[in-house]
């Protein structure tokens, strides 16, 4: 794996478990609005 | 923010560590951060501890000495979230950023600015949360699990809790981003996913973990932030809200928070306890597994903190027995460590004797932990003492152990210098008996009965309090043998690469102490032979 295949690597992992950590954070935000 | 560490490193190979405090305040480097998080569990360590000998020294005997009962919860409350979130999670943090790139043999952590971000937030998080303490009403007194309607009487120092939690729960995400991302991208090249050490295997997993309840947590916190300043009842039920709902989300986070604090822990004392035999782990792709399903089975067992709130009787059932599912993949674990020292040419330095108490101790608390399951069971020990003792079991021989013991296995690594054996020794003695002394009293006292988070108690319950009030004073000094220790390793003698006789693994191929940039050049032409193994 070159540099450049790293770095997209890198970034491309990063957005995914972000993207994974905001989901969770809105959709429980989001069951205690369909619940209340 | 996104810079990655081939940016960082494109054009620095050459170069030493920045001078001054520079160094430290806008540290990337990997080592200086996991010492920055190390130095920081340790001083969150002491401020906890000191809380728990007001507590201790508070219910020495019966009645009220020294503090008011709202201080008194005070002090329950500000103990378990500097220790749980100051202490114990930081801790793992620092040696994850330590030993992680040393053992998948990379330059750094992906995303060390973010790495940066990930620990200076820390320091904030704990001033404010500290700073409630001299706010009018108090510090939060309503136990860390936050429940509301009672969480919401408290005074000034509400927003601040909400905004300290968030914070902490900013850095845990970030951090542990940064560990997904440098194990999935940044492994030396021959090293596949089932080569890595188990220390690596359990951080990626716990990892995973915190990505997926840190935020829930933030998401319950915020909407107690709403419900007390902006008209909401998501958990008010005189607006039609559910403090229930709170209690199921809570927990949902704070099931798998207990194996974000032990699966570490298993990593550590995987990677001790094969060394210290002079073998390679038994079993290591069915560890991998195990430390797998507890994860998964992590998620759906959170329920169990709550078979007293009511719920129906299936819904007992289930997480009754998903809960006792999970001393399956534990016991396959404590197997393999019993397993691998089988017929091993074992030593007892101290690394090794801390991991031998977790393995007891541990089990210990796990024990406990399936009488906890048992619903009817856990309807007589509910909030008594029995469910303190547990806990501890599994959060200080357990949790804290394993960081004393990864601390003395790779201390050489990290100074270059061999620490005081003796000292390490009678360090674990002392805080072996003292642990026990403070802890195992509670289970009896829990089964008579006694209550959690009172600052006074009958009188029948004194002898075992003041057994336990002793122990817990001297587990608190026997601590500073252990910075004494530290301290006192600059002194010790020079350290070899490999430190210790049986170890295996990439870290224990670069020099001692470790060099300023390691890894420049992935480990390719070694990494065909033992060193991953």
């Amino acid at each position: 794996m070159n540099d450049a295949e790293r770095k997209k690597g890198i970034r491309q992992t990063a957005l995914i478990v972000t993207a994974i950590a905001i989901a969770f954070y809105v959709g429980f935000i989001m069951i205690g609005v369909l619940r209340s | 923010m996104s810079t990655t560490v081939a940016d960082l490193h494109d054009h620095h190979e050459d170069h030493g560590p920045a001078k001054g405090i520079g160094r430290w305040l806008f540290a990337t480097n990997h080592k200086d951060i996991g010492t920055m998080y190390l130095i920081f569990s340790l001083t969150m360590f002491f401020i906890g501890g000191a809380m728990a000998m007001v507590i201790r020294s508070e219910l020495a005997i019966p009645g009220l000495q020294f503090v008011h009962p709202e201080f008194f919860n005070s002090m329950t409350t500000m103990h378990a979230l500097i220790m749980v979130f100051g202490a114990v999670m930081p801790a793992f943090v620092g040696l994850a950023n330590w030993m992680i790139p040393l053992m998948i043999g990379a330059p750094d952590m992906a995303l060390p600015r973010m790495n940066n971000w990930s620990f200076w937030i820390l320091p904030v998080a704990f001033s404010i949360l500290l700073s409630t303490l001299f706010m009018p009403g108090g510090a939060p007194a309503g136990g860390w699990t936050m429940y509301p309607p009672l969480i919401l009487q408290t005074g000034d120092a509400f927003p601040f809790l909400i905004f300290s939690v968030h914070l902490m729960g900013i850095s845990s995400i970030m951090g542990a981003i940064n560990v997904i991302v440098t194990i999935i991208n940044m492994r030396a090249p021959d090293m596949t996913l089932l080569k890595m050490p188990m220390f690596v295997w359990t951080w990626l997993i716990t990892a995973y973990l915190l990505i997926a309840v840190m935020p829930v947590l933030a998401g319950a916190v915020t909407m107690l932030l709403t419900d007390q300043f902006f008209g909401t009842s998501f958990f008010l039920a005189a607006g039609g809200g559910d403090p229930v709902m709170f209690q199921h989300i809570f927990w949902f986070f704070g099931h798998p928070e207990v194996y974000i604090m032990i699966l570490p822990a298993f990593g550590v004392v995987s990677e001790i306890i094969p060394t210290f035999s002079r073998k390679h782990l038994f079993g290591h792709d069915s560890m991998v597994y195990a430390a797998s399903s507890i994860a998964f089975l992590s998620f759906i067992v959170w329920a169990h903190h709550m078979f007293t709130v009511g719920m129906p009787l299936t819904g007992q059932m289930f997480f009754m027995f998903a809960t006792m599912l999970i001393a399956v993949p534990t016991g396959v674990k404590i197997f393999n460590w019993v397993a691998t020292m089988w017929r091993g040419a074992m030593t007892f330095e101290t690394p090794m004797l801390f991991s031998l108490a977790f393995v007891f101790l541990f089990t210990i608390g796990g024990f406990s932990g399936l009488m906890l399951a048992a619903a009817p069971a856990d309807i007589q020990y509910h909030d008594t003492y029995f469910v303190v003792a547990h806990f501890h079991y599994v959060l200080v021989p357990g949790s804290v152990f394993a960081i004393m013991a990864g601390a003395y296995y790779w201390l050489p690594k990290w100074t270059g210098h061999m620490y005081n054996e003796t000292l390490g020794k009678l360090h674990f003695w002392a805080s072996t008996i003292f642990v026990n002394l403070t802890f195992f009293p509670m289970h009896f006292l829990g089964l008579a009965g006694m209550p959690r988070r009172i600052p006074d108690y009958s009188t029948q319950f004194t002898d075992f309090n003041t057994v336990a009030s002793v122990g817990a004073i001297g587990f608190g000094l026997s601590q500073l043998i252990f910075v004494w220790v530290i301290l006192s390793a600059w002194k010790g003698s020079r350290a070899t690469d490999r430190v210790w006789e049986g170890s295996h693994g990439l870290e224990w191929t670069v020099p001692s102490p470790a060099p300023y940039h390691t890894f420049e050049t992935p480990p390719k032409a070694r990494i065909a032979g033992e060193a991953f193994e």
